[in-house]
């Protein structure tokens, strides 16, 4: 399986990328939606993409909306990755088009529970 | 495919819950009913009788975001939410409302809804400010408690709605 | 006295004072604030005896609000009126100085029986 991690923070994308490619996940990460666009693009389309919510250039809700908009891209899922004082930002972008949260500071576990829960866990680790 | 399930991976967040797990009717118009006591009118009564919507709507609502994560939504004729918003406001209504008396009280009303309603759900939750407009969209039918009640003889719902889309069909 | 309404909502503002008339205390100044920072402002500039806050504002919450009065040093009475009741809400904005919290939907009587003994 295939993600993207879409993070300003060279650290948080880091730790993302640490859980997903223990989980099992082929994985590529962008500093902003616009960059994330541009993966997209090129026609590596993942199976899950984790989203910031304020990044410079594009910030996640506008890469929510810019992935509704491809029917091509619909398959993948889209998990909004966000800290405690945007909570109430979170509905909104999930009105948009996403398909989960996870609030920071997480656990690996927690990002695993939740992966498990949307489907999204690599064969390999899922039995 | 065929597994064993050992259940090692089946932990407390192995599964969301969805609002009738956790809220049934009876609950929201209880809140709704007490909410209208204190901020209509003490003879303002909700009657749980559906009604024809007419066309033009307008819909308040505030965000929970918790164990259970979606929007608590009043909506209402365009007329009905002016009158309610004449009734919170009574001596101080103006001749003639604008947008912003009715976002202001309307979007209140949705508060004070939605904050008894967050109160009822499983903690810690947050609650987002009143937002007024276009409903947001039910994004999973199985997660939806709704109410439709008439006031003053004009129908109101409030929709209790998840905002996360089904879980993925498991093999 | 004089009393600071805090609320974004100009309706509730309205509601509030409504409430505290009907509840018998007619006889005080009342000033109002659209969010905690206006508030936090009004408390230096109108030195109100209590603050009635609502808790969820843009700007700066209540809470927020009653932090920064109380690292100020002021000790003003402080009471939440706000749509959040939870017991978690409760002992929070007791832990940060407030003298009560009356959760919306409120009555004259649930007025009364939280600010008797507070308006003098």
């Amino acid at each position: 399986m295939r993600a993207l991690v879409i993070d300003d923070s060279r650290a948080m994308r880091r730790i993302v990328t640490g859980i997903l490619t223990n989980l099992g996940y082929e994985v590529r990460d962008a500093g902003h939606g616009r960059e994330a666009l541009d993966v997209l693009d090129e026609g590596w389309v993942p199976d899950l993409a984790t989203i910031d919510w304020n990044m410079p250039v594009m910030d996640g809700l506008q890469f929510v909306s810019a992935v509704r908009s491809n029917p091509a891209w619909r398959r993948m899922t889209m998990m909004m990755v966000t800290s405690e004082s945007e909570h109430t930002q979170i509905v909104r972008a999930l009105a948009a088009g996403a398909h989960e949260y996870m609030i920071k500071p997480f656990t690996a576990d927690a990002f695993r529970d939740k992966l498990a829960l949307l489907g999204l866990l690599p064969q390999e680790v899922a039995l | 495919m065929s597994t064993t399930d050992t259940g090692q991976r089946r932990r407390g967040s192995d599964s969301r819950p969805v609002i009738t797990d956790l809220m049934d009717e009876d609950t929201i118009l209880a809140v709704a009913g007490d909410a209208w006591i204190s901020l209509v009118g003490e003879d303002e009564v909700l009657v749980p009788i559906p009604g024809e919507m007419p066309g033009d709507v307008l819909s308040s609502w505030v965000d929970v975001v918790g164990p259970w994560t979606g929007s608590v939504v009043l909506t209402t004729g365009r007329a009905t939410a002016e009158a309610l918003s004449r009734a919170l406001l009574r001596e101080s209504a103006p001749e003639v409302l604008d947008d912003e008396d009715v976002e202001d009280a309307f979007g209140e009303i949705a508060n004070v809804v939605g904050g008894s309603i967050k109160a009822a759900l499983p903690g810690p939750s947050g609650l987002s400010l009143p937002q007024v407009g276009h409903s947001p969209l039910v994004r999973n039918p199985a997660d939806v408690c709704r109410v439709e009640v008439l006031w003053r003889g004009e129908p109101l719902t409030i929709s209790v709605q998840g905002a996360l889309p089904p879980l993925p069909v498991t093999h | 006295m004089k009393i600071l309404i805090a609320d974004d909502s100009r309706v509730m503002r309205q509601i509030v004072i409504r409430t505290l008339r009907q509840a018998g205390y007619d006889d005080h100044d009342i000033v109002e604030a659209e969010d905690g920072a206006e508030a936090l402002a009004k408390v230096g500039s109108e030195s109100p005896d209590l603050i009635l806050s609502d808790w969820n504002m843009p700007n700066m919450t209540g809470i927020e609000c009653l932090e920064a009065l109380r690292a100020q040093g002021s000790s003003v009475p402080f009471g939440f009126v706000t749509s959040e009741g939870s017991a978690e809400m409760r002992e929070k904005a007791a832990n940060a100085g407030a003298l009560f919290l009356i959760a919306k939907p409120f009555t004259e009587d649930t007025f009364k029986e939280h600010l008797d003994g507070v308006i003098a």
